[in-house]
């Protein structure tokens, strides 16, 4: 039915069975559009926020799934800055990845803030020594970068590249998409590590805090690193399961090694560097404050488990097996190790955004525990809906991996 | 323009004395009926009701019969040093006030983002998690017009009951005073407590009492080595009630022994079964 | 041009990029951020003019003086007053909170009402006051004209000596009903004390402010005891300045880590009901070390040494009972209390040079016990701490004017001739003047309620009483209940007929002697605002029902008005001279003057005198000095009585009616003899059997909820702690060895349960809980109001099992055997 629209030379399941693909994502969208309107209409008590969890499950929902679409920008910055020529088999992807990470993002963001009308003032009465108003800078900019670089994919669809202007329009915009990978790799740092600056600057919470270089706390420069680490795993395990899901080899294995390796390094360093921010923290800030690092997992929920789950199993581990090519060359272990990389990123940011408000300050003050409600979910996963339809319905209109139609010539 | 008719800063301050104290939550009952803060059917969710006053219920831990208890009434303290409410707020609703220090909050401004409620490690800051309540049954009549109350999706905050500071200007300029005397502005809490356990007055100026009173060696503050500098203090004769008010590492606390404070000894002795 | 779909689109995509470029998209954006700024929704209170209007708060009886704020006619915030003697400055959460009892229109009648629904449900139909003292005044005339006056009781709740007390107290003389009663409070226990020990008549006067030492048997200072404005105050003074040279010691007898124990010097824990033997205990170490004060005891008491009658026989006195009976380790073997604490205790007080003794249990809204009422009065005696600074002062009553004497006709003297339901002033209980718990059986005995007409006053006896749910009981089988309260609370709820009096920020009202204060003071609440509705002033209501009644008890109410009536009492005030309308913050009336040096009252005339009385809200004459002995104690003995020689009179005398074991056991004595006399300790009756109830339910009142018959003010739920109210569910604290013992967890739900009822709440884990005992919080669980008042926890006394206090008769409710049942 909708096969004029379909690239050139490739196979495309049948418009039913793509309908049917999409019910649960769309689905999954509609709870999310329920929950939005609630969380609108009546107000956050929808929400298992409190005064203590003022950030919970979107904030970490946001952070983590900006981190993870670090694999757009700094998968740009390799292509185009640095020369990478294997890796345009997959920027497109990585592109689009990105995007819907970040669109999702400023959604939730809209949504969890308890003024959403009034969400501009974060722009027009800017507060510059916030870090969040760098991050709100820098995600918006970045936003529309990554627009940007969307179009020229948009426009590599059959039907609008038979028209001649748009054509033109979107190679000329390929031309100079060095300088928007440029920008973007720009805004990108300063937000994912204005994102982590967020945490390490509140100083009055010692769970959070980190000493720093300038006005910037180490977890600034933490952010970044484990960002770039952990995004371009995400965009293999997205095109991982593509690949899964198309039955298809889409990306030739030198692109998906070379992203692994690098990955492998960012990791590396990143552990290195974090163990390191650990010990920093622990002989430094902690005791400073009264305190030790057991006192902040004396009661409630949170354990010390979480961080080793977070250093060892899922730093240490996929670090290694992404350095070892034996390894990373054996698809499971691939699979593992992005898995276990993106995990532990995820719960690094948890840690700080939860558990960070979880453990009371004031001596006299209780431990807390958070549960999401369904509106909370709904939000969360109402993302997940959105990323699956939008990568999907790209994957079956654009020719977003050039070398599809090489690796899955079409034999009738 | 010069600014204003104030000549030298204010720095306005609070000493709670917690064995004045009697916890029977007076000050949290005027703060909320001053302040018009929201009351709703379900008080017992601590983690959303709105308190700017708040009583936090300490216990020696001790075993019975040596178990004791008390209370560190907390409104904002007003951080002195780089509040940090202040420099994380996106769309600068909240402020340190020079000429007062008070930190303020401008509802209409404040976008409801939260991130001041992360970084305060006091819990002073709430966010209006429903629309303003009462609103229906008439309860809306015992809300005053000194203070606005806030809409829904918005953080508020103790303001030192700022208003009465203007309140104790303008009838100090209507008799033609351009300072206003100590005592002529106190925040509710203050004026409430019926066992005079909190002074209120203006730490830039010896001559109040709370500057004579935080030079006391039994006065401390909360989280004092985190380094926010609070305007609010506290005062107690017992060690393990100012033990309470800061994080130690163990052997860090040392008890306050025989200092000397306007030429008089003070004993340490807590006093409870010694004397 | 023709409208195709090609340029249809394209106009569509041109205007809405052509619209970017103009001024409506920032300014829409504008517009909205505005209008979330002023949501119609979010009230803006209104201005007008700011006034403040002086006057008394009425809601307990400690009559605390208070300023509210006003906006044109609207009342914004109440303060204390820091120009009235009770209080300067402060008041309590529940006084604080005040507004919201008068504004929440969900808690108060808005008119007159007759039942609609069932009872209990709270469903009335609005009715005009015309109809409502038809159908009274009629329902009342049936009962008299059929002869059975009787059949018409009241519960009043007004304290007592108020001149609305006074009044419905006539009105029922009037009609003809021997059957007025109250909720017992402390001050009962006070009274019948202080006339069996002093023969004084006046409310107890505790010299707190002056004292050094302040001995506080069970009374919670800090949780609302006497007038909590003025204890709290007193509190802040005795921490004032440097620590070290603190004056004034304060030291709590209570088994709970109260805020009184907690900040009190020293705290000391018998078990409860045991106060009164770990008095004597030190009563016993005073004695042994010769340091009790012997020229008062010599000289102004009696009962002290053992003596001998004219007719040769020999009694023993307090000394040997004190001697034989309660040494530090028999004591320690009642109360659990270390001998070692005992003695030291008792050294503390006697090195004292002002010490006070003091009794109380917990607020002052509950009866304690005589008997250890009078075992810590007579540590004050041993100590002189009678008629001295910073003792127990000896007051003259209020000179308060009587009454004009009332003529009653035949109907009702016949009526008044019927014995009390209540048995009060029987020889059984003999120096008891109300017995609401007897008062309930009477009615819940018989098959047929004895009482018609049931008139309720200033009380939620459905809600307060400490009786396991006897008088819901007895409300279901009353034929006829009367309301008169302004609020929706659970008695009314039962009621026919609602004649809702106003707020206290509504009308004028009386408050005599506030609870525990040392020098007189007659205080005048007076309307802060207008009437919000249609409810009128009960003191005006009895009189007008007395007219709308008629005959002898129409003319029995000769004032015009309520005021007129508070008028014709306060002409005492004047006429006894020397009292204050005005009072001056750098005076405290606690300060003993010099002679003559004192302010000196400002008025003439008594109209000059109501008017001073009227703005300022008060009448009071300071602290004086010492009172001369002569004549002092109005006992048989003329001197303060160890022994007190009316309740040997009173043993005699119903020993010769019935036999004298009989006798003892009616009165409930297992003591014989002078000990029956004498401050001694009676182990309570078991009640139930402790294998099956092996725990002990102790109610406690806390300062920051209302558990009287005022609801609280939704406020104070901001103050209530998440292990004391949980949503519905209230906590019952206990010791975490106690909960060792049943294998019971913080926050868990257990039913605790009496041989009277049983109530389900969570466990909260209070090392300051005394092992063994369940303390239950007063003032949830109510079952009316509305939605911030309504479900929250559950009311202890609903499972209270109460034996009767010896003599007195008073309900024993600390005593209630308990068993918790995990759910």
């Amino acid at each position: 039915m909708d096969s004029p629209l379909l690239p050139h030379g490739v196979k495309r399941c049948s418009t039913w069975a793509f309908f049917f693909w999409t019910l649960p994502w769309v689905a999954l969208l509609a709870w999310g559009g329920l929950s939005a309107f609630l969380c609108l209409w009546k107000g956050l008590n929808q929400t298992n926020m409190s005064n203590i969890f003022a950030f919970a499950l979107w904030i970490v929902f946001d952070l983590a799934i900006i981190a993870l679409g670090a694999g757009a920008f700094f998968t740009g910055f390799l292509t185009y800055v640095m020369g990478q020529k294997e890796l345009k088999n997959i920027i497109k992807p990585a592109v689009i990845i990105g995007f819907i990470c970040y669109s999702g993002a400023m959604a939730m963001l809209g949504i969890d803030i308890g003024q959403p009308i009034r969400g501009w003032f974060i722009f027009w009465h800017a507060n510059i020594h916030s870090m969040l108003v760098e991050v709100s800078f820098c995600i918006t900019c970045y936003l529309m970068v990554l627009a940007i670089e969307f179009i020229p994919i948009i426009l590599e669809n059959r039907k609008l590249e038979e028209i001649k202007e748009l054509r033109i329009f979107g190679h000329n915009l390929h031309e100079i998409m060095a300088v928007f990978a440029a920008t973007g790799t720009f805004l990108s740092f300063f937000h994912q590590g204005s994102l982590g600056g967020m945490f390490g600057v509140m100083y009055a919470r010692p769970f959070a805090a980190r000493e720093g270089f300038y006005i910037w706390p180490w977890t600034f420069f933490l952010f970044i690193l484990s960002a770039i680490a952990c995004g371009p795993c995400f965009t293999i395990l997205c095109t991982k399961l593509t690949e899964f899901f198309t039955r298809k080899k889409l990306v030739p294995d030198s692109a998906i090694q070379l992203l692994a390796k690098i990955s492998a390094w960012l990791l590396s360093l990143y552990v290195v560097l974090k163990i390191a921010d650990y010990l920093g923290w622990m002989y430094g800030i902690i005791p400073r404050s009264g305190l030790t690092f057991e006192s902040f997992f004396r009661e409630g929920p949170y354990g010390v488990y979480l961080i080793v789950l977070e250093m060892i199993l899922c730093g240490i581990l996929p670090a290694i097996i992404l350095m070892l090519p034996k390894a990373r060359q054996n698809q499971g272990w691939l699979i593992i190790a992005c898995l276990l990389n993106c995990t532990g990123i995820v719960l690094n940011r948890f840690l700080f955004i939860v558990v960070t408000l979880a453990i009371p300050v004031m001596p006299f003050d209780r431990f807390w525990g958070y549960l999401p409600t369904w509106q909370e979910w709904g939000i969360g996963m109402a993302v997940v809906g959105y990323g699956f339809l939008l990568f999907s319905a790209a994957y079956r209109y654009l020719p977003i991996f050039p070398q599809e139609r090489e690796l899955n010539p079409i034999t009738e | 323009m010069k600014k204003g008719n104030d000549h030298g800063k204010n720095k306005y301050g609070m000493v709670i004395d917690i064995d004045k104290c009697t916890g029977c939550g007076t000050c949290m009952v005027a703060c909320a009926a001053e302040n018009n803060v929201s009351v709703r059917a379900d008080q017992s969710d601590k983690e959303r009701t709105i308190t700017w006053m708040n009583l936090y219920k300490i216990s020696n831990g001790k075993e019975f019969p040596h178990t004791e208890v008390s209370y560190f009434p907390r409104p904002c303290m007003h951080c002195d040093h780089h509040p940090p409410c202040v420099s994380v707020c996106v769309s600068t609703a909240t402020k340190l006030d020079f000429n007062t220090g008070i930190v303020s909050q401008i509802y209409t401004r404040c976008i409801g983002c939260r991130y001041c409620q992360a970084a305060c490690p006091y819990g002073a800051r709430y966010f209006n998690w429903w629309d303003v309540f009462p609103q229906d049954k008439g309860m809306d009549r015992y809300l005053t017009p000194e203070v606005s109350p806030r809409m829904r999706g918005v953080v508020e905050k103790c303001t030192f009951c700022h208003h009465r500071r203007m309140r104790a200007k303008t009838l100090a300029y209507a008799e033609d005073r351009r300072e206003i005397e100590e005592g002529e502005y106190v925040t509710a809490c203050t004026e409430a407590c019926p066992a005079q356990a909190i002074t209120f007055g203006d730490l830039n100026n010896p001559e109040h009492e709370v500057s004579k009173l935080i030079k006391h060696p039994f006065t401390f503050r909360l989280l004092e080595r985190i380094g926010t500098e609070p305007k609010v203090y506290y005062h107690s004769t017992r060690d393990w009630i100012r033990k309470l008010g800061d994080n130690f590492l163990p052997g860090e606390y040392t008890p306050v022994v025989n200092q000397t404070w306007a030429e008089e000894e003070w004993s340490t002795k807590p006093g409870r079964d010694e004397f | 041009m023709k409208l195709t779909r090609r340029n249809f689109i394209a106009a569509v995509v041109g205007g809405i990029a052509g619209i970017q470029a103009t001024p409506l998209p920032w300014k829409i954006t504008d517009d909205v951020a505005i209008w979330t700024q002023n949501w119609p929704w979010v009230p803006v209170p209104p201005t007008g003019e700011f006034t403040e209007v002086s006057s008394v708060c009425n809601l307990c009886p400690g009559g605390c003086g208070i300023a509210v704020k006003k906006v044109d006619e609207r009342a914004v915030k109440i303060e204390g007053r820091t120009d009235y003697p009770v209080n300067p400055g402060g008041i309590c959460p529940v006084g604080m909170g005040g507004l919201q009892l008068l504004y929440d229109e969900s808690l108060r009648f808005t008119g007159p009402m007759k039942r609609a629904g069932l009872r209990g449900a709270g469903e009335f139909t609005e009715i005009s006051w015309g109809e409502a003292f038809d159908i009274l005044a009629g329902r009342i005339s049936n009962l008299r004209k059929k002869g059975t006056p009787e059949a018409i009781a009241a519960v009043d709740g007004n304290p007592e000596g108020t001149t609305v007390s006074v009044l419905i107290k006539r009105l029922m003389k009037a009609m003809g009903s021997p059957n007025y009663v109250r909720p017992l409070s402390i001050t009962d226990t006070y009274r019948m004390g202080n006339l069996l020990m002093q023969g004084t008549l006046a409310p107890m006067a505790y010299d707190l402010e002056n004292s050094d030492y302040v001995l506080s048997f069970g009374c919670g200072l800090l949780e609302g005891w006497g007038a909590p404005g003025r204890v709290m105050n007193a509190w802040g003074m005795w921490h004032d300045g440097n620590p070290a040279k603190r004056k004034t010691r304060i030291v709590q007898v209570e088994s709970r880590a109260s805020n009184t124990a907690s900040k009190a010097d020293m705290w000391v824990a018998p078990k409860p009901g045991t106060d009164g033997a770990l008095a004597l205990g030190l009563a016993h170490v005073i004695i042994k070390s010769g340091q009790y004060d012997s020229r008062f005891v010599a000289d102004h008491s009696s009962g002290f040494d053992d003596w001998r009658s004219l007719e040769g026989t020999n009694h023993i006195g307090f000394k040997t009972l004190v001697l034989e009976k309660y040494s530090p380790e028999q004591v320690a073997k009642i109360t659990g209390v270390n001998p070692k604490t005992i003695v030291s205790l008792a050294k503390g007080f006697a090195n004292a040079k002002a010490p006070v003794a003091i009794y109380g249990k917990g607020k002052d809204s509950l009866n304690g016990s005589l008997y250890e009422f009078m075992a810590v009065q007579s540590l004050n005696a041993l100590k002189g701490s009678i008629n001295r600074s910073g003792g127990v002062l000896l007051p003259d009553p209020i000179p308060l004017s009587n009454l004009p004497p009332l003529e009653v006709d035949a109907i009702a003297s016949e009526g008044l001739k019927r014995p009390r339901l209540d048995q009060a002033g029987t020889m059984r209980y003999p120096f008891t003047d109300s017995l609401i718990n007897n008062f309930t059986d009477a009615i819940n005995r018989n098959p047929k309620s004895p009482v018609d007409t049931l008139l309720v006053f200033s009380a939620n006896p459905f809600f307060t009483l400490p009786d396991g749910g006897g008088f819901k009981n007895a409300l279901e089988k009353v034929p006829f209940i009367v309301s008169f309260s302004p609020y929706r609370d659970e008695t009314a709820n039962m009621a026919d007929l609602i004649l809702p009096d106003c707020t206290y920020l509504e009308k004028i009202d009386d408050i005599v002697w506030p609870t525990g204060l040392q020098y007189p003071l007659y205080g005048l609440s007076k309307p802060v605002v207008e009437p919000l509705y249609n409810t009128r002033n009960t003191g005006d209501v009895v009189i007008e029902l007395s007219r709308a009644i008629g005959e002898s008890v129409g003319s029995g109410f000769p004032w015009e008005n309520f005021e007129e009536a508070l008028q014709a009492r306060a002409k005492g005030l004047f006429d006894a001279g020397g009292g204050l309308v005005s009072y001056d913050p750098d005076a405290p009336a606690w300060q003993r003057q010099k002679a003559g040096n004192g302010p000196k009252p400002g008025y003439k005339s008594f109209d000059e005198m109501w008017e001073g009385i009227q703005s300022g809200g008060m009448w009071y004459r300071p602290v004086s000095s010492p009172k001369s002995w002569q004549g002092l104690f109005n006992t048989p003995s003329g001197k303060f009585e160890f022994c007190s020689k009316l309740i040997a009179q009173a043993i005699e005398h119903y020993s010769n009616k019935i036999s004298k074991k009989a006798a003892l056991k009616n009165m409930g004595l297992a003591a014989i003899d002078d000990e029956a006399c004498m401050a001694h300790y009676q182990a309570p009756k078991a009640g139930a059997d402790r294998s099956v109830y092996p725990l002990l339910m102790l109610p406690y009142e806390m300062i920051n909820l209302a558990s009287g018959w005022i609801p609280s003010p939704p406020f104070l739920y901001k103050t209530i702690f998440e292990n004391q109210l949980l949503k519905d569910k209230s906590f019952a604290a206990i010791n975490p060895k106690t909960a060792a013992k049943y294998h019971l967890e913080e926050g868990e739900l257990v039913v605790v349960k009496s041989p009277a009822g049983e109530v389900e709440v969570r466990i909260n884990l209070f090392e300051g809980a005394m092992p063994g005992i369940v303390y239950l919080p007063l003032g949830f669980g109510h079952t009316a109001y509305d939605e911030f008042l309504k479900g929250k926890g559950v009311n202890p006394n609903n499972i209270v099992q109460a034996g009767q206090d010896p003599i007195s008769g008073y309900p024993v409710w600390w005593n209630t055997p308990v068993k918790l049942v995990k759910v």
